[in-house]
């Protein structure tokens, strides 16, 4: 299959006003602004081919959005290069556009005060879909979005999971080639996320739609995709199979646990006792099931500690990037 | 054409629905709107009482250039909501929006930010300010002087459309432009209300060269009502507000565009 999306050595620098505390800081920077430049993209190279589907992830402010921003045309990169479907999209927006689709879980792409098929209506005449195309296309996502109930009422009025429907719906009318997905399971119910999550893998495989999903939900990657781009502070992590990633991640699990009395001493290996924000009883314990059981690490800190409250938490996005940066975890 | 004017009333459709979500406050505001310059005009008309006549000119040749820029101002926010609070558009991520759809993002920006309501009270009021006054200034109306009025009108809105889209290139770079537009566009507008002959020679070049709001009602209405204080001003001005619009805004685009390349887009 041929290469559709190209990116290469891309950088993107934020320049930020750093502002001063209380009155003297305000006044000293009207006279004497100081600027923070923060690399939000840095150096970032990958390549996806046509139909591939590839999950973009990484914790908040790692790069994500930028780098899906200057893939989808909306900022300039600092400097590296972009071709999207042949195209260079800053460069040329008019043209490119048509042929993607972008939905942001955080901005709604539809009318608020109007109902998701107003806002249709006038989709369909921005993109000059054709009458015939626009009918099946419309019927068919409402169908595989069950969206039948609430394509008239005012957006204002629907649920977050009905809303963000309505939104995948409207990126989609104009048959795009390449859909990019920005967060699209953010602050919505399991049930949801995974109707959402299912529709998105099938489009994949059905209509061969090149996507890119970016998330900080390890679960959205698991049900869809089978490459992982993994990037932090910028910079590209890894870029491999997920399977790779899954290995590593599925025997590490964390123990959140609060104490009754500190200092917490533990005599097991590769176990890492971290704290917990705003609760100094409180702590997060790491560790992985290939070498310590869950039962082995509960009997051994039962019988040293008084524990009032105990839970066991998936392991999360950062632990994994921990893990690459630990070497644990190794690109293919 | 044909398809961008379709494209324009898909928006206005869908613009006006918007607003009709909200009926009462709809009405309301048209009213406000139409209220709150009236009472202007009202305390204008009322201190010229005293005067008779400000500069030579009189109380219906006062009220024909203030019609002018109700009328287009009336049809500016038609064409250029979208312009004037662009940096709404930058904060809540709108902006974005336009640029992932496949027209040009001055032609979405035109077409779909109409306060169409708002537009009717000015509108309205321009349209009424303009039949009393234009009777009874002796205006001897031929063909040719209906074309350039509506000439002039068009340039008018061309003149505020440009001093607005400089205005949002600035927000590229700034987002939030409020009090350059209070400074550069509101306070100006306060000045042209009244014959720009009665100003010192400061914000008369400032009337002229740099809001050129002078071009949108003292030149033009000078070519209508020909009052003596226009000896002081070249003869030509009253025919280049075309040239001042189209100039203008050709300038303006170009800026925009070259500053769109520092759109920061908003932060999630």
């Amino acid at each position: 299959m041929e290469t559709i999306i190209d990116v290469n050595n891309l950088c993107k620098t934020f320049k930020i006003h750093k502002r001063g505390t209380g009155f003297k800081g305000a006044v000293k920077n009207i006279f004497h602004p100081t600027y923070e430049y923060k690399k939000a993209v840095n150096n970032v190279s990958f390549s996806i081919k046509e139909g591939e589907m590839v999950g973009f992830i990484g914790p908040n402010g790692a790069g994500k959005s930028t780098t899906v921003k200057m893939l989808s045309g909306i900022l300039y990169p600092d400097s590296g290069d972009i071709t999207v479907a042949g195209y260079v999209p800053h460069k040329q927006r008019k043209e490119y556009v048509a042929d993607i689709g972008v939905v942001f879980g955080q901005k709604s792409q539809i009318s608020w005060d109007l109902s998701p098929l107003d806002s249709y209506e006038v989709i369909k005449h921005i993109y000059k879909i054709p009458d015939k195309k626009y009918k099946e296309n419309l019927e068919r996502f409402t169908e595989l979005l069950d969206m039948g109930k609430f394509i008239n009422q005012p957006v204002r009025q629907l649920s977050l999971g009905q809303r963000m429907r309505a939104d995948i719906a409207a990126a989609l009318l104009h048959s795009p080639k390449i859909v990019f997905f920005d967060e699209p399971t953010i602050g919505i119910d399991v049930v949801g996320k995974d109707k959402i999550r299912k529709f998105i893998k099938m489009l994949n495989q059905t209509d061969n739609i090149t996507m890119i999903f970016t998330t900080h939900d390890m679960q959205d990657i698991e049900k869809t995709c089978e490459r992982l781009i993994i990037i932090d502070d910028g910079k590209k992590l890894y870029d491999g199979s997920l399977e790779n990633v899954k290995k590593g991640y599925v025997s590490s699990r964390i123990i959140e646990a609060e104490f009754e009395s500190l200092p917490i001493t533990l005599d097991l290996p590769r176990t890492e006792i971290s704290d917990v924000e705003n609760n100094a009883m409180k702590k997060l314990i790491s560790f992985n099931t290939d070498e310590v059981s869950v039962n082995e690490l509960m009997t051994a800190l039962m019988n040293t500690h008084n524990i009032k409250d105990v839970s066991i938490r998936e392991p999360e996005i950062d632990a994994i990037i921990r893990d690459i940066y630990e070497g644990k975890i190794v690109m293919n | 054409m044909k398809d961008i004017i379709s494209l324009f009333f898909a928006y206005a459709r869908t613009g006006l629905k918007t607003r009709f979500q909200y009926k009462l406050d709809s009405v309301i505001s048209t009213f406000a709107v139409f209220f709150r310059e009236a009472a202007g005009i009202i305390a204008m008309y009322l201190a010229l009482l005293k005067f008779d006549t400000i500069n030579n000119w009189n109380i219906d040749e006062l009220l024909f250039l203030f019609s002018l820029i109700f009328i287009t101002y009336g049809i500016f926010i038609v064409f250029f909501m979208a312009l004037r609070d662009f940096s709404d558009w930058i904060k809540h991520g709108d902006f974005d929006r336009v640029m992932l759809r496949p027209r040009g993002l001055l032609t979405q920006l035109v077409l779909c930010g109409a306060d169409w309501l708002a537009a009717f009270g000015h509108g309205t009021l321009g349209i009424i300010l303009f039949i009393i006054s234009a009777n009874r200034v002796g205006i001897q109306w031929n063909f040719g002087m209906a074309v350039y009025y509506i000439v002039v009108v068009i340039s008018g809105v061309l003149i505020q459309g440009a001093v607005f889209l400089f205005f949002s290139a600035i927000s590229f770079y700034v987002v939030e432009t409020n009090s350059l537009k209070e400074i550069f566009y509101w306070n100006m507008r306060k000045f042209a209300v009244y014959p720009l002959s009665i100003y010192n020679k400061f914000i008369q070049s400032i009337l002229i060269f740099v809001v050129p709001f002078a071009f949108v009602n003292y030149f033009p209405a000078q070519f209508f009502l020909r009052k003596a204080d226009m000896a002081a001003y070249p003869e030509w001005m009253m025919y280049i507000s075309p040239i001042v619009g189209i100039v203008l805004y050709i300038l303006a685009y170009a800026f925009w565009r070259f500053s769109l390349r520092y759109y920061k887009s908003t932060g999630n």
